[in-house]
């Protein structure tokens, strides 16, 4: 299925039935307890170095498929705002990072 | 060439996007980014959809991109203004066909939809209706685009520069994370190749950095040889469209060239060396 494209969709590609492999980095943004639709998540590995970045999706979610170690999450939104967010992945995992803006 | 023929920014998109002979095109994976709201005029094109042979795995023939842009309302003499999600990363992939078949005027939005959204600037959802065209593409300048054979051929010679991220080029993800993992091919680069991210040559906010950044990134850093000719990969031709973009026009290096194929099919040949690991 990734052969055909390296588009990122927004919110991130959906969980494959067969995730369990996976080491996935996921999660939601809000603003006030209010999902964020406009902006951007990206995946910066342990070096700072950009891995991936996504348009968050209509609920403010984005969602990664990383490999085994330490990630971080920054989070940009209109505003100037950039926010970042340390997580550990691992296969098998669905690592869940809430960001609040 | 430089940054002002190849570049423009939004002030410049605001005030001339209804000029007669500005065409201003949004290019995405997928359409839902564009339906959900563009830049007033914008017309969409689909990377997949409108730029792929729907077979072979090569691109639309020429009589298939002037049957494209006709249909679009897209005359030879426009100039045409792309943009679009990932730091421009499909724009830029469009910006190298559209050169490849020959279109003289073509300029990238400066951060794409990205920096455009974070500015809150406004987006609209009304479809443009745009009368057809008869569009005259020319074959394709091969001057720019590599194949396989000739990239094995660059190993140890050329400047092979891999545009994918640190752990794609080490061998520790077959594919950009945001896709699940999944990979017939081996992982790993093509021996002698330096590791120069696409995104090191943007900015957060999906800029392109400034001519003196992007030469010490790809000389100083990445140890580039600025005499030779260069041949960029990724893993489908995309992100190193991005950096094909930075050097022949940004950086005006003469002899750059795009190789589509990349790592899906560099990875994929019987044979061929393989180096793994991180780079140096």
């Amino acid at each position: 299925m990734t052969s055909d494209g390296c588009g990122a969709p927004a919110g991130g590609a959906a969980l494959p039935a067969d995730a369990g492999n996976q080491a996935v980095v996921q999660g939601q943004v809000t603003r006030d307890g209010t999902a964020v639709r406009t902006g951007y998540a990206r995946l910066l590995n342990d070096g700072g170095e950009f891995v991936a970045e996504v348009p968050l999706g209509a609920d403010g979610g984005f969602r990664f498929f990383a490999a085994p170690g330490t990630w971080t999450v920054r989070v940009l939104a209109p505003g100037g705002v950039s926010v970042d967010r340390s997580v550990t992945a691992d296969f098998g995992q669905v690592s869940d990072v809430a960001v609040a803006v | 060439m430089s940054r002002s023929d190849v570049l423009v920014d939004a002030d410049w998109v605001d005030a001339h996007k209804n000029d007669p002979g500005v065409v201003v095109v949004e290019v995405d994976e997928d359409t839902a980014a564009y339906d959900a709201g563009h830049i007033a005029g914008a017309i969409k094109l689909d990377w997949k959809k409108d730029l792929q042979d729907p077979v072979r795995r090569d691109f639309v023939d020429r009589a298939g991109f002037e049957a494209l842009l006709s249909e679009r309302g897209i005359s030879n003499d426009d100039t045409v203004i792309l943009y679009g999600g990932n730091n421009n990363w499909f724009a830029a992939y469009a910006y190298w066909y559209f050169r490849l078949y020959g279109h003289q005027n073509v300029k990238l939005l400066d951060g794409g939809r990205k920096k455009w959204e974070l500015d809150s600037r406004e987006l609209v959802k009304d479809v443009p209706d745009r009368p057809r065209t008869s569009y005259h593409a020319t074959d394709q300048d091969i001057a720019i685009r590599a194949f396989r054979d000739e990239v094995v051929a660059a190993i140890g010679k050329l400047n092979l520069v891999d545009v994918r991220s640190p752990d794609e080029f080490a061998g520790r993800l077959l594919a950009p994370a945001h896709l699940p993992q999944e990979q017939a091919q081996r992982g790993g680069h093509i021996p002698t190749a330096k590791n120069v991210p696409w995104s090191k040559a943007a900015n957060d906010d999906g800029t392109f950095k400034s001519d003196d950044e992007l030469r010490t990134l790809y000389g100083d850093q990445a140890g580039l040889d600025f005499g030779r000719d260069t041949i960029a990969y990724c893993r489908i031709g995309e992100r190193s469209a991005h950096t094909w973009f930075v050097l022949h026009e940004l950086l005006d290096q003469p002899n750059v060239k795009n190789y589509d194929g990349s790592w899906t099919e560099y990875g994929s040949l019987v044979g061929v060396p393989i180096e793994l690991g991180d780079g140096q």
